[in-house]
């Protein structure tokens, strides 16, 4: 029994639930039998991987959906060894470059010279290239972007590079240039809650409107998540009612808690019992990034409106050294030290203006 | 304010030689990329350039060809003119033998550049064509993105320029022509080639479009000419994708701002209202969607950007808001979070706006 | 006479530039390789049978033999206290102990070899397997000293390997060593193959040794096999050893002595050589040496320089007490440089010395008096041992830090009042920046304590907090913190940037804490223990379950960030029952996380204040637990009965004021972390310089 994520999970353009206008011009695009590189990109938990799937499906037919995970090794001109997972069908293969870390370069040069040298197996698919599908494009050194960028010219003949990412901003211009952007927009909260209602009815649930209203709220919109919490909330209780929990997950709850410990008080003592609970946090597999951008947006909700403005700056200094730096903990830490200083001065000031 | 200029302008230097290089390996014709099919024949062609071509036509009348440096922004012709020169002056057989055209982004470093050129260059010719007609007795080296160029390349170039001047003439091609060193400037005639009019965009565009027979509306090509810039190759590229994504449908001004990835203005509009007049939370809310419809940070900052210096605004509040935008392309650069980003952005804004009141 | 002689293979580069060219020609690089002789033994019962058998060894190694006839020479002489001429000589050499009773080593220890040494000599025959024991320590304790005076006592004969070398002029004399002296063979493997040398030594030495000992007397039979010099191979592939040893555990015959000298800084050997596991597979048991006490040292100096000066005859100028006591602080508990020094410092002639030691004594007496002018509990020997760090000439050793000490000079930044009139005011609106004069030099202290900069920021961050009260002041700290990690965060620069790092670091931190602004405002603190730092093994725990993440979910196809932050999460409140045992496991380890208040998963290290400052670059796991129990902790740190000999010995003057009496009096015992930083260290530096 897989998740519902994967279980109903559209594998044709024709069935995507949502951007239906979108599907129909990919569908063009196949059709009129020049097919660019494309670039995919929209927020996690859009649904870019699933159009992809169905985009692949449309060029080759189902054949795309037998997939085999790979582990490949590459050796690097360095005599290094880079090993890497891929995961391939006979018509496409998917990786993910910055698995590779700083050898990213090596392996998409690699990888996209074997698969443009092979030959195509069947030649009955009347497609003269094959696809390679690398995700996390914006995650990509600067270096191995450009060895993208020379790799695509060389092998257009055979091979066709289909690069999916969060944000264009981090891809260099040269690849944007070269490649049709397709923009997937995270779905609206109406379209989420019709793909949960359409879910669960295919599970011979019921699920309330409210209910559905309120998942699509708390997921933020990502549709893998809202899948995931509404399966949460099956296991939790079943039949559904409409005000029931929306189980979260462990980790925004304990950060949750952390941004209550930091508006509570506002000492040294206390800043070592967050540093406790933030490595608490990265031990459990959040990154940095994702911890800073949690506590932001709580710590936002629980201060004053004067102090937003200078805590949003304060979030995107700190974020932008820890996204540079080695050693997060550091940046974290002074974020959160930061902020305990305005807003104690903050309370002070406004106790003081108080009492006189 | 430097580092978001430079974001901005870099934006798409060079796709066209390159898909020109790419798609000469394939063998279709259907498939070349329009920016291909339309790039001018003839330097009459060339749109808008009008010395460069004056001076180009009396070389093909005969006269001797000075060394050339082209500077601009991108797709404004400067490779085009250069071709199309050629093309003219050698034909189509004897084009292979007295062009060589480099780019320089690809073949970095000074040993390559020194070993091609100077092989190249090397061979003398004769100044007639096989098919007797006259043609002059050099070849070109075409050095596409000059600047991009180490400056010891450059300065090895300048040697190899004077040593090879008997048959070999330079054409260098560049975006800005203050990376390109002294000596080397001197050594060539300069031309500035200025963004495309949207007038003759236009034409250019609606001659494309008659000869694909696509449909269109006014807004659309509108659009089109407004989201390239004055870059025809831009212009060019998008309106392939466009028709290509809508195969018979015609092309609308929403799927043309779709493909651009602009930022639709009423929503850059809405985010400043909202800046100026309303509270932190709705900003949130505001700047939390616009990331969610995957819209780039770094294209809502070049269009923010274009508004924000058109407000009704103090110079001190422009200069402390360009600043921070200056911050935060550099910030995104380095592959900061984008929400983060525009919020601490955003949060500036809406403080610089709260002062004047 | 002396009663000391170290393991001599070791003594500091430094050390040998410093002493040898007033020791003449003899001792420059010889003095040190000859010691590859004293694989000798020392009995006295028959010094020709000695003789003879030094014979063998230094045809062994051809290569010596010039020194070692030397050294001979001179050796015997003076182990019977009658040479005169040994005046070039080192002391280290001619006061070599000849009893237990002349070895510096606590007597705990020796007692602890000799046991292992006995039982593993009289059980040779009924157990049929090689035995092993593994000395560690600082370089300078005593360990080879012991082993020798003990063999000698125990009637034993050392068997000493050393490296082969491949110089021509050894190949050379191949031929001839070959000819006289069978055991030479396995010389003849030269660099093709140290590791296969070793080997043959090793399980050669094993099976012959009756075979070649059998025109001796019935007391050769015993033989202890010494290592103190391995093979490189084995540095970088330790299995190879420890395949060798497996083979000589079971078949071996006499016990194998393995002699791994600690380094503040240098090679990480017995952890690397030896590890944990490998330990107990063979049973190999592990005594560690502490640094030479102080007390013991005194006693040693104090006898040589009677002893000297007797037959001296005026040729040596006799130091008196304080200097004494100035060279065993200096000397940081290596008794080898210890003597060294004192013989060069001892040398009348020496025109040099006169300026240094003057100098040396100018100081003691304006620190000490900055000392009772504070008035603090710290006292004038304190006052003292600080000053020697700061200006130990002949020193021997490195004026190292121990980490706990170059911490808490940062944290606790001792300051001084300016004198009167002449402070520098800054003006009004910047007042709350206004601090006293620094007492130390931070770049200085980050230098001393042996650790990279990046490193030394770490230990501050994890102890800073401490020491700070105001969140202001912990802000700016912090703030300094980040921008130092943001300084060293580009590669291309990191070399050129980590001392800025340190320094903004550590200069940040003690400006900004504004508490201790001033030199009257800062006795407040008291005293804080120190911890080691978390963050090197979080980060690894970090990257590691991610990598297992990534790899038990690979079937997910989900980019790393959302199979970590929504994927693994839901599923841990998902029964879904198509997983596998691993995963299960790293849901039920990852997804879940204990939402107690204060997570109870990180135990705070104490950092022992004799913790060397390399420690977590490379040192020992095992030696730092026991550097930590030595004398001044001891009377803290609660450890098991394996280092039960510390609390005995005297105090070392050069740490223990820092302490003081209110180290807490239990903490949790410092566990394998050293192992992780250790490693993790390895694996930051293979990433950073990608």
């Amino acid at each position: 029994m897989s998740l519902w994520v994967d279980k109903y999970r559209p594998t044709t353009l024709a069935k995507l639930d949502y951007h239906k206008e979108q599907a129909n011009q990919l569908k063009n695009l196949v059709q009129c039998g020049d097919f660019p590189h494309l670039l995919v990109y929209g927020p996690s938990g859009a649904g870019k991987k699933t159009r992809i799937m169905c985009l692949l499906r449309e060029l080759y037919g189902a054949g795309v959906e037998k997939l085999r995970i790979e582990h490949q090794s590459i050796t690097a001109p360095s005599k290094k060894k880079i090993e890497i997972n891929t995961i391939a069908s006979n018509y496409h293969l998917e990786v993910n470059p910055s698995d590779a870390g700083n050898s990213d370069r090596v392996v998409i040069q690699e990888l996209i010279k074997t698969v443009a040298q092979s030959q195509q197996i069947q030649s009955s698919t009347q497609r003269e290239f094959k696809v390679v599908l690398l995700t996390e494009v914006d995650r990509l050194t600067k270096d191995a972007q450009h060895a993208l960028r020379r790799t695509m010219e060389k092998y257009t003949a055979t091979c066709r590079l289909i690069l999916c990412c969060n944000s264009t901003s981090k891809v260099i211009s040269p690849i944007r240039s070269r490649c049709l952007a397709v923009r997937v927009p995270l779905p609206s909260v109406e379209e989420v809650c019709n793909v949960l209602s359409s879910v669960c009815r295919k599970e011979g649930l019921l699920l309330p409107g409210e209910l559905a209203k309120q998942i699509a709220e708390k997921s933020g919109r990502n549709l893998r998540k809202a899948l995931l919490m509404c399966e949460a909330c099956r296991v939790q209780q079943y039949p559904f009612s409409a005000d029931q929990d929306i189980p979260e997950t462990d980790w925004e709850v304990y950060l949750r808690e952390t941004a209550h410990a930091i508006v509570s008080q506002q000492s040294p003592q206390r800043l070592l019992e967050v540093r406790a609970r933030l490595y608490e946090l990265l031990t459990h597999c959040i990154p940095p990034e994702i911890i800073i951008k949690g506590l932001v947006t709580e710590l936002l909700s629980n201060c004053d409106g004067h102090l937003k403005p200078e805590v949003a700056q304060l979030a995107a200094h700190y974020e932008h050294r820890l996204q540079l730096g080695s050693k997060a903990i550091y940046h974290l830490e002074a974020f959160v030290a930061k902020f305990m200083a305005i807003y104690k001065k903050f309370m002070e000031d406004g106790l003081d203006g108080f009492m006189f | 304010m430097q580092a978001f200029l430079k974001g901005a302008s870099t934006q798409s230097v060079k796709p066209q030689k390159d898909k020109s290089a790419g798609t000469s390996g394939e063998k279709k014709p259907r498939a070349l990329p329009w920016v291909e099919k339309y790039r001018p024949k003839c330097v009459d062609e060339v749109a808008f350039q009008e010395e460069v071509v004056a001076v180009l036509k009396k070389s093909l009348e005969g006269a001797d060809l000075p060394n050339l440096l082209f500077y601009g922004p991108p797709g404004t012709g400067k490779t085009s003119t250069i071709l199309a020169a050629a093309r003219q002056l050698y034909g189509p057989e004897l084009y292979r033998q007295r062009v060589l055209e480099l780019n320089a982004s690809d073949e970095r470093g000074i040993q390559v550049v020194r070993e091609k050129v100077k092989n190249f260059a090397q061979l003398t010719v004769a100044g007639t064509r096989p098919d007797g007609k006259p043609c002059p007795p050099f070849k070109i080296v075409i050095l596409d993105e000059a600047d991009s160029m180490t400056g010891a390349a450059q300065a090895a170039l300048r040697r190899t320029m004077e040593k090879e001047s008997r048959t070999t003439r330079f054409c260098l091609i560049c975006n800005y022509v203050s990376r390109i060193i002294e000596p080397l400037t001197s050594r060539c005639s300069k031309f500035r080639f200025k963004p495309l009019a949207n007038q003759i965009q236009e034409e250019r565009l609606l001659e494309i479009c008659q000869k694909e027979n696509l449909k269109y509306s006014k807004e659309a090509i509108d659009a089109l000419v407004r989201v390239s810039e004055g870059d025809l190759r831009k212009a060019i590229t998008y309106l392939q994708s466009a028709a290509r994504l809508n195969s018979d449908k015609e092309i609308t001004e929403n799927s043309v701002i779709e493909i651009a990835g602009v930022v639709p203005p009423k929503l850059i509009e809405n985010l400043l209202q909202i800046c100026y007049k309303s509270t932190f939370e709705k900003l949130q809310i505001a700047v939390k969607n616009m990331i969610d419809e995957g819209y780039a940070a770094t294209q809502i900052l070049n269009q923010l950007h274009d508004v924000i210096i058109q407000e009704t605004l103090s110079d001190k509040q422009k200069s402390v808001i360009a600043e921070k935008m200056a911050e935060l392309d550099k910030c995104l650069a380095d592959g900061a979070d984008e929400y983060l980003q525009m919020m601490g952005l955003c949060s500036v804004i809406m403080q610089q706006a709260a002062q004047t009141d | 006479m002396s009663k000391l002689s170290l393991g001599r293979k070791t003594s500091t580069v430094k050390l040998n530039s410093w002493v040898e060219p007033s020791f003449g020609d003899l001792l420059g690089g010889s003095a040190v390789k000859s010691l590859g002789l004293k694989k000798v033994s020392r009995s006295n019962e028959s010094l020709s049978k000695a003789r003879s058998f030094a014979e063998d060894p230094s045809e062994k190694k051809p290569k010596k033999r010039k020194a070692d006839s030397h050294v001979l020479a001179h050796q015997f002489p003076s182990s019977s206290k009658t040479s005169l001429e040994d005046r070039d000589e080192p002391w280290v050499d001619t006061h070599a102990p000849n009893s237990q009773a002349e070895l510096a080593v606590h007597k705990k220890k020796v007692e602890e070899v000799e046991n292992w040494l006995r039982i593993h000599l009289d059980l040779k025959r009924a157990n049929q397997g090689g035995a092993i024991l593994l000395l560690t320590g600082p370089s300078g304790c005593g360990k080879t000293a012991t082993v020798q005076v003990l063999a000698q006592d125990l009637g034993c004969q050392i068997q000493e390997w050393s490296n082969p070398s491949t110089t021509s002029d050894y190949r050379a004399d191949d031929a001839y060593t070959r000819v006289f002296d069978p055991d030479s063979r396995f010389n003849s493997f030269h660099g093709s193959s140290q590791t296969g040398a070793f080997q043959e030594f090793l399980l050669r030495a094993n099976k012959y040794s009756r075979l070649q000992m059998s025109g001796d007397s019935q007391s050769t039979e015993h033989k202890i096999i010494l290592i103190e010099d391995f093979p490189n191979q084995f540095y970088r592939q330790p299995s190879c050893l420890h395949d060798i040893l497996r083979r000589f555990v079971r078949t071996g015959r006499c016990p194998l002595v393995f002699i791994v000298s600690d380094s503040l800084s240098g090679d990480r050997g017995s952890r690397l050589l030896f590890p944990k596991d490998v330990q107990e597979e063979l049973g190999i048991h592990n005594i560690s040496f502490n640094p030479v006490a102080p007390t013991s040292m005194m006693k040693v100096l104090s006898r040589i320089v009677t002893l000297e000066a007797g037959k001296g005859s005026g040729r040596i100028a006799v130091p008196d007490r304080a200097s004494l006591e100035l060279l065993c602080s200096g000397s940081a508990g290596d008794i080898r440089s210890a003597i060294n020094s004192l013989q060069f410092s001892t040398l009348t002639d020496h025109s040099l010395e006169k300026g240094l030691w003057a100098g040396k004594k100018g100081k003691p007496a304006s620190s000490s008096r900055k000392g009772s002018v504070k008035g603090r509990r710290k006292s004038k020997v304190h006052r003292a041992t600080e000053m020697t760090e700061d200006s130990q000439a002949i020193g021997g050793k490195d004026a190292s830090l121990f980490l706990f000490r170059a911490l808490g000079k940062i944290l606790y930044c001792k300051r001084e009042a300016y004198e009167g009139s002449e402070t520098p005011k800054l003006p009004s609106h910047l007042s709350e920046h206004q601090r006293d004069k620094l007492l130390i030099d931070p770049e200085l202290v980050v230098e001393r304590s042996h650790m990279s900069g990046e490193f030394f920021s770490l230990y501050l961050h994890q102890n800073y907090l401490d020491f700070f009260s105001d969140i202001e002041d912990v802000t700016r700290a912090s703030e300094y913190l980040s921008a130092a990690d943001f300084l060293t965060a580009d590669w291309t620069s990191r070399a050129t940037m980590l001392e800025y790092g340190s320094s903004v670091a550590t200069r940040g931190l003690i400006h900004s804490n504004s508490a201790r602004s001033s030199a009257t405002s800062q006795s407040s603190v008291g005293f804080k223990p120190l911890h080691k730092p978390h963050w090197l093994h979080i980060n690894k725990t970090y990257r590691e379950n991610c990598l297992t993440a990534q790899s038990l979910f690979v079937s997910f196809c989900l980019p790393p960030v959302s199979l970590l932050t929504e994927l693994v999460p839901y599923l841990a409140q998902l029964n879904n029952p198509m997983r596998n045992q691993a995963q299960i496991a790293f849901i039920q380890d990852v997804g879940h996380l204990s939402l107690r208040r204060f997570p109870g998963r990180l135990k705070l290290e104490v950092l022992g204040d004799k913790d060397p400052g390399g420690l977590d670059l490379d040192s020992e796991d095992e030696d730092s637990s026991n550097l930590a129990t030595n004398p001044s902790t001891s009377t803290t740190a609660e450890e098991p009965a394996e280092q039960a000999e510390p609390s005995v010995e005297p105090t070392n003057p050069s740490s223990s004021q820092e302490v003081g009496g209110d180290f807490p009096a239990s903490q949790p015992r410092p566990s394998n972390t050293e192992a992780l930083l250790e490693e993790e260290d390895l694996i930051i530096e293979e990433y950073d310089s990608d």
